[in-house]
């Protein structure tokens, strides 16, 4: 099946390849403002977002300069102060004849801005307008001068919905690259922080951002990462989430392979660990790579309260991922196949339960978690005001009606209810487990706590064998790496974690820089004891 | 071609893996609703030589009713019912059930096993049998023995105490067994005693005692798989000293004017057997107890060295005589080495063993008895002045 599905993709990907746009096509800059001008109209027609503005100087205002920008993106005040002003101020005193002398005193001294470039190709020219910078033309010149006035505008940085957390920041990142990038910067100030810029997607032309730091990221990832993006061959990059899917090592897999997050101090933490991030123009979550599936039960609170708090919660959150999991089979099998083990009491209290019950409990417990899963995905897609419907409709109706109804068990709406709330203790599983959990449950239905085991077997077999960016999906657990089990399940206080994850295989392993500022005081303070 | 070939071979490793899925198919899958809780099970003989099995089934429904709607509304339905069957062969009875029952009887949940007297005098092999080759039943059921009733009449009673008689037989054994006054034996134990010859199987005894109650106390004691007689509370208790299997109880002292209660709070009893030239010469039973001073009648204060030597002299006599008096009665009365004595020779004095194996309950039945009890008293209560005699 999946060797089908790779074929058509092959296909499709080598007819993409034939029918996409030459962007070279366009040619060098004309020299003749003329040219531009007719070039650019074909280029944007039908764009009436497009502005050209038209000024005349040099002798007898012979000399025609064009600046280009599209009408929005743009900063209009930045645009006016520093490129619009300027010129109109200098033309006058403009006698010169010399196109070339025009253009580098533009350059040089006229317009105030420190982002200014060179390009001499149209399809260069063409993308830096779409992106929202000004291009400015000069008639005669076979180049253009392009100018970063692009509009800062957004949305503000607020606290991020999916990831909210009772102690640490609470600035979320926004759909605005530069701002992330200054979000991060705050954190890390460091120039060992790099943050490097290419643009993905044919038609999009979205801003990628590879953040990491160097001397603490792996090479070699950091390597991967380039290369991965720049394999990267469609049109459209409009979300992470599209990135995620083209740089993950194994595409089939449910588990994620590829972290991402919205909270600030969650990914300077994962940087510092190592990591690297990408940062897309337009979404404010940011991938890390490579993400292990110990991270998914790792919160950032975590790191903030007292280290035996943390270690509990770590094991709850496990307990909650294997009950997610695994409740409704267990109950199935336990129901169905095998009664020995209920204690006899229990037993009375199970049978009492399932009278009445038209449905075996494999066909109860199915209806129930796609119930569950109905409402859940009901309370994403509709709009926030009809929500108090959706939750009473939830409770009353799936809940007491069902089993007043004789339809399900009360039981079994206990044991969903359970499995529903575990389930959402660790989100980014949230996927995998929804769709894995039917697996269990079919295969108890099947053979019971064999069939169970035969599926968990399955599961564990596919976890050891999934890479991200090279390195062990399980690690620390598999391969053991007991330096590492620090900060896993069990993890030790702050304080006490000096070198950082060793998987990841950094450069410089131990968290305390020499000579750093803490060592001095910490030496001060025992030089004063003695 | 190799990839196909290689395709074609994962294809076939993938079916392989599932068909041995697909040939499990049902095996045993049946839901809850569909089967009958067996709470209690009870095997007798009819008179004209059938077994009668009687299952006691739970209604998990009236027991503990459901939802609204799920369960049958109304008026409240019992919440046991009891069947009963005759056949040749306790699997025909129990098949031949069905005809009676609505769904399958499912036997592991059963928490008692009551045999009939008669059947146990008949003999308990042949039932045993069955239950060691039948999957169904578990082998941590307890089992007890009917006294003077039969297992369908003690299987009838309706209890106040729990909605299921069964289970409320099933704690009378354990508070009793917990007392010193009875055994708890479990199926899997009389396994190993029918097959041992060292020692003879004993099971629980169990009567009725009104309408609404049953006694477990005392003790059913079996030669070669067939019931020889009972021993009584006291008689049992000294047989679990001896055993090492006691638990706790109460032991009554008479003391100068009126009786004294020790609870006991551990023992420690050995059973070995001396050889001489050869040949057992006589049987030698150790016990070791501590006990607690629960009552003393005759009041007094309790803080002399004198008394509590006494005392604890008097202790040890009255557990010497419970000892003696099962001792003797298993010797003498039934010719039933229940103390395994045969398994202390099997085990030190093979070859002594091997010549006397065959003659054993004769041979036991003979020899002199050494008992010694040694008890302790470790505490005297919280009083110091005993009220009304503390001058």
């Amino acid at each position: 099946m999946f060797g089908r599905i790779r074929e058509r993709y092959r296909e499709a990907k080598h007819k993409f390849a034939n029918v996409r746009v030459d962007a070279s096509s366009y040619g060098p800059i004309p020299g003749k403002i003329k040219a531009v001008q007719t070039r650019l109209d074909e280029i944007f027609s039908q764009c009436n977002d497009l502005v050209i503005k038209e000024i005349s100087c040099g002798k007898d205002g012979r000399i025609k300069i064009l600046v280009v920008h599209i009408e929005g993106i743009v900063d209009r005040r930045l645009l006016n102060q520093d490129v619009i002003h300027p010129i109109l101020d200098y033309l006058p005193s403009v006698q010169s004849e010399d196109s070339s002398s025009i253009y580098q005193q533009l350059s040089k001294c006229i317009v105030i801005s420190s982002d200014i470039k060179e390009v001499h190709e149209m399809w260069q020219a063409v993308n830096f307008i779409v992106s929202g910078d000004a291009v400015i033309f000069i008639d005669g010149e076979d180049r253009a001068l392009v100018v970063g006035v692009k509009s800062p505008e957004g949305r503000q940085v607020e606290e991020p919905d999916t990831e909210t957390s009772i102690r640490g920041s609470r600035e979320g990142f926004v759909e605005n690259l530069p701002t992330n990038m200054v979000l991060i910067r705050k954190r890390i100030k460091n120039p060992d922080l790099k943050m490097e810029i290419m643009q993905l997607g044919e038609r999009t032309k979205t801003d990628i951002c590879i953040c990491y730091i160097k001397g603490l990221a792996n090479e070699e990832i950091v390597r991967e990462v380039k290369e991965r993006l720049g394999k990267i061959n469609t049109d459209a990059i409009l979300d992470t989430g599209i990135i995620e899917q083209y740089i993950a090592d194994n595409r089939l897999t449910l588990f994620p392979l590829v972290g991402n997050s919205e909270k600030c101090d969650k990914l300077a933490g994962k940087l510092l660990e190592g990591r690297v991030a990408i940062i897309c123009d337009g979404t404010p979550y940011v991938l890390t790579v490579p993400y292990l599936f110990i991270e998914s039960i790792q919160a950032t609170d975590d790191y903030f309260d007292h280290a035996f708090f943390a270690s509990f919660m770590r094991l709850l959150r496990l307990l909650a991922l294997l009950t997610s999991n695994l409740l409704p089979a267990l109950y199935v099998a336990l129901v169905v196949f095998h009664h020995t083990v209920i204690p006899f009491k229990l037993m009375i209290t199970l049978a009492a339960s399932q009278q009445g019950i038209p449905f075996p409990p494999f066909i109860e417990a199915l209806l129930m978690i796609i119930a569950f899963e109905l409402l859940r995905e009901a309370g994403v897609r509709m709009p926030r005001p009809i929500g108090q419907a959706l939750s009473i409709v939830g409770a009353i109706v799936l809940g007491e009606a069902s089993v007043a109804a004789g339809i399900a068990s009360n039981l079994m709406v206990i044991i969903v209810a359970i499995t529903a709330v575990c389930s959402f203790v660790v989100p980014p599983l949230i996927p995998a487990t929804m769709l894995i959990r039917f697996v269990f449950l079919a295969a108890a239905n099947f053979l019971g706590f064999l069939g169970i085991m035969v599926a968990v077997v399955a599961v564990f077999t596919h976890l050891c064998t999934l890479r991200s960016f090279g390195i062990p999906y399980l690690a620390p657990f598999s391969p053991l790496t007991a330096h590492d089990l620090k900060d896993s399940l069990i993890m030790v206080p702050i304080w006490a974690m000096i070198t950082r994850p060793k998987i990841l295989r950094q450069q410089e392993n131990v968290r305390g820089v020499k000579g750093s500022k803490r060592q001095e005081v910490d030496k001060g303070r025992d030089s004063q004891k003695g | 071609m190799t990839v196909k070939k290689d395709k074609g071979r994962k294809a076939l490793l993938i079916l392989l893996l599932i068909f041995p899925l697909l040939l499990a198919g049902c095996w045993n899958n049946r839901p809850l609703t569909e089967i009958n809780i067996v709470a209690g099970m009870g095997l007798e003989r009819t008179e004209d030589g059938k077994i009668l099995v009687t299952v006691q089934v739970a209604e998990p429904g009236a027991i503990q009713p459901a939802s609204a709607g799920g369960g049958s509304g109304g008026e409240k339905s019992k919440p046991v019912f009891v069947a009963s069957n005759e056949g040749e062969t306790v699997f025909e009875a129990l098949r031949g059930m069905l005809a009676v029952v609505d769904k399958k009887l499912f036997l592991s949940t059963a928490q008692v096993l009551i045999i009939g007297e008669k059947l146990a005098q008949e003999g308990i092999g042949e039932i045993l049998d069955f239950f060691e080759r039948d999957y169904e039943v578990s082998y941590l059921v307890d089992v007890i023995v009917a006294k003077d009733a039969t297992p369908d009449e003690l299987l009838r009673i309706e209890s106040d105490m729990d909605t299921i008689p069964a289970v409320y037989i099933k704690g009378t054994v354990e508070n009793t067994a917990a007392r010193g006054t009875v055994k708890k034996t479990l199926l899997i134990d009389l396994f190993k005693d029918m097959d041992c010859k060292g020692r003879q199987p004993t099971a629980g005894q169990i009567t009725k005692s009104s309408d609404k109650e049953v006694r477990t106390e005392g003790l059913a004691v079996f030669r070669d798989g067939k019931l020889a007689g009972w021993l009584n509370p006291y008689e049992t208790r000294g047989f679990l000293f001896a055993n090492n299997e006691l638990k706790g109880g109460i032991v009554n002292v008479p003391v100068d004017n009126g009786k004294a209660a020790f609870e006991i709070i551990r023992s420690k009893g050995s059973v070995s057997v001396e050889v001489e030239d050869g040949k057992p010469s006589m049987l030698i039973i150790r016990v070791n107890a501590e006990a607690n001073v629960g009552e003393y009648g005759s009041g007094g204060r309790l803080d002399s060295l004198e008394t509590l030597y006494m005392l604890e002299e008097k202790l040890g006599e009255e557990i010497g005589k419970e000892i003696e008096m099962a001792l003797e009665k298993c010797q003498k009365e039934f010719a039933s080495d229940i103390f395994g004595f045969g398994i202390y020779l099997h085990k030190y004095y093979p070859k002594c063993w091997k010549e006397v194996e065959n003659d054993w309950h004769n041979i036991f039945s003979k020899l002199p008895a050494d008992i010694r009890v040694d008890a302790k008293i470790m505490r005297v209560g919280l009083v110091i002045n005993p009220v009304g005699k503390g001058e």
